[in-house]
């Protein structure tokens, strides 16, 4: 299973294993990793699932759908290039090493 | 294509019988099918989980230029983020959205919490009293009417205009051609508030503005209020009017929750899931499509049953069970995909102020007979009288 690593907002690292097919949200909430709080249940309503992802992976990653990209507008504190909503990055193989920064406030 | 025989069904979703305890009806449909085809409403009644979602996943194919089931409400919706199609969905979507999320409500969380204490205090003090009227629907005709910044007579009307507002959603019954006039008073008067009708400072005083800066066009401004008053009201009492009637079917399930609120979140959603407020909504399908098996044909309307997805044993393990602790953020409630729910920011906050505020005082209530609210589209009750509260 890939490993992705959540730096929540204590500071605290938590590197945990998500199954392939598992949104990186539903890793964070099977694993109790607190700050992604995911009010909508991932459905991409919310914008409380928001993470910084880790400049070496921007590029990797799939590219945000439109109602991803307005969605994170209405986030907390958005960065242009790292932002992403988490219910909406499924994992898969190759995202074995992620790292994901969890903003101190969702909301 | 691999299509097998259409399962068919000849009930009437919309009448009373049906109205009165669907889910019996809903259980049998699923068994029928994923897709079952209903002759005497001349619909396509989808009925699984996971074919409900990806229905509402792939709106290419389902289209929501008929949400609702008769041609005359579907016209009146026309332009609206509801009953628009992508490309042009996603503005008005935005627009309507902006004051809505979490973070854009943050600044009204508090008063609303305040609010939800002050009136549970009052109702505790009172000791007995109805939980829809003094409770179900005083607290969102409260909240949203103060958010909207409406005054004076037309605050008595919202909630005749909101239940009116889901009725008119059906096909052409008895129960749709009645409440056409009623519906028709809510879209007259958005079509003719003005900005000074409305509270200063009030998210509706502020769409006027908006209007004003050129950012949105002027004739949106009534068209987005009619949302606010249309999709938000009706549809949050009924969520916090069941959520109660829940509580009290379900004492062993309350007790859990006075004993650790911090559950009323959870609680909030196995609500949701187990009685959504709003049964179904309508698709059109642009074109033919094969869901498992059954072919639609291109111009048929897609029903699409919430409800009975929310029951799925394929789904939910055990799923005619209550359970406060199952918290099932993935249910159908509040649709999916790119027409989800955008004011459940909203309700979220209001349902889980005053359940929460419910679960911190009262031990345990008693209840005497509710009345069912017989609605095309939504699943409530029209009273439920508490008898008497032990407070903690
Ligand atoms: C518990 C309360 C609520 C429930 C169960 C609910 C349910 C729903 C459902 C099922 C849809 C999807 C319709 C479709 O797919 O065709 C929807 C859409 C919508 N709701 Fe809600 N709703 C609730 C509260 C609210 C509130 C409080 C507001 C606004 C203040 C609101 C505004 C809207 C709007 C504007 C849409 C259309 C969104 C779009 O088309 O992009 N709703 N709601
Ligand atoms: S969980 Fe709500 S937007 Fe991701």
């Amino acid at each position: 299973m890939p490993h992705i690593t959540y730096r929540d907002p204590n500071g605290r690292t938590h590197v945990v294993e998500v199954a392939v097919g598992l949104t990186v949200m539903e890793g964070a909430r099977d694993n109790d990793i607190p700050g992604i709080l995911a009010d909508c249940g991932g459905a991409c309503a919310c914008s409380t699932c928001h993470v910084y992802v880790d400049p070496a992976w921007v590029e990797r990653l799939p590219p945000q759908g439109e109602m991803e990209a307005d969605m994170l507008e209405f986030a907390c504190e958005p960065d242009p290039v790292r932002s992403r909503l988490t219910c909406q990055l499924r994992v898969t193989a190759d995202m074995d090493g992620l790292v994901v920064t969890i903003p101190a406030e969702q909301a | 294509m691999t299509t097998t025989e259409i399962a068919t069904s000849s009930i009437d979703i919309f009448s009373d019988e049906v109205l009165q305890d669907p889910y019996p009806h809903y259980a049998a449909l699923r068994e029928e099918g994923a897709v079952v085809y209903l002759p005497r409403n001349d619909l396509w009644a989808l009925t699984r989980y996971r074919t409900i979602r990806d229905a509402l996943e792939n709106s290419s194919v389902f289209s929501s230029q008929r949400v609702a089931f008769n041609d005359d409400m579907n016209r009146a919706l026309a332009g609206t983020s509801l009953a628009t199609d992508a490309p042009d969905h996603r503005q008005l979507r935005k627009t309507l959205l902006a004051p809505l999320t979490p973070r854009a409500l943050k600044s009204i969380e508090d008063d609303i919490g305040s609010k939800a204490d002050r009136l549970v205090d009052d109702l505790v003090a009172r000791g007995s009293f109805d939980a829809i009227g003094d409770l179900a629907r005083a607290f969102p005709l409260q909240v949203v009417s103060d958010m909207i910044g409406v005054q004076g007579v037309a605050r008595e009307n919202i909630l005749r205009w909101g239940e009116a507002a889901f009725n008119v959603l059906g096909p052409m019954n008895q129960r749709s051609v009645e409440n056409f006039p009623v519906a028709g008073e809510l879209f007259q008067w958005c079509k003719t508030v003005r900005q000074e009708d409305l509270v200063e400072g009030s998210l509706g005083h502020g769409i006027f503005e908006s209007a004003k800066r050129g950012e949105i066009a002027p004739e949106s401004c009534g068209a987005i209020i009619h949302q606010y008053v249309a999709a938000g009201m009706d549809t949050t009492i009924t969520s916090i009017g069941n959520a109660i009637a829940h509580f009290a079917a379900f004492p062993d399930q309350y007790a859990r929750l006075a004993a650790d609120p911090s559950l009323v979140r959870s609680a909030f959603n196995e609500t949701l899931r187990y009685e959504p407020p709003v049964n179904l909504f309508g698709r059109h399908v642009k074109s033919d499509i094969e869901v498992e098996g059954t072919l639609i044909p291109a111009g048929a309307q897609a029903a699409v049953l919430f409800a009975a997805g929310n029951r799925d044993p394929r789904h939910y393990d055990d799923p005619d069970t209550y359970r406060i602790d199952r918290d099932p953020a993935d249910h159908l409630a509040f649709g999916y995909g790119i027409h989800t729910c955008a004011g459940q920011g909203l309700a979220r906050i209001e349902a889980l102020a005053i359940l929460s505020a419910c679960a911190r005082r009262v031990r345990s209530f008693r209840v005497g007979e509710g009345q069912r609210q017989i609605n095309n589209m939504t699943r409530g009750l029209s009273s439920l009288p508490v008898l008497e509260i032990r407070a903690k």
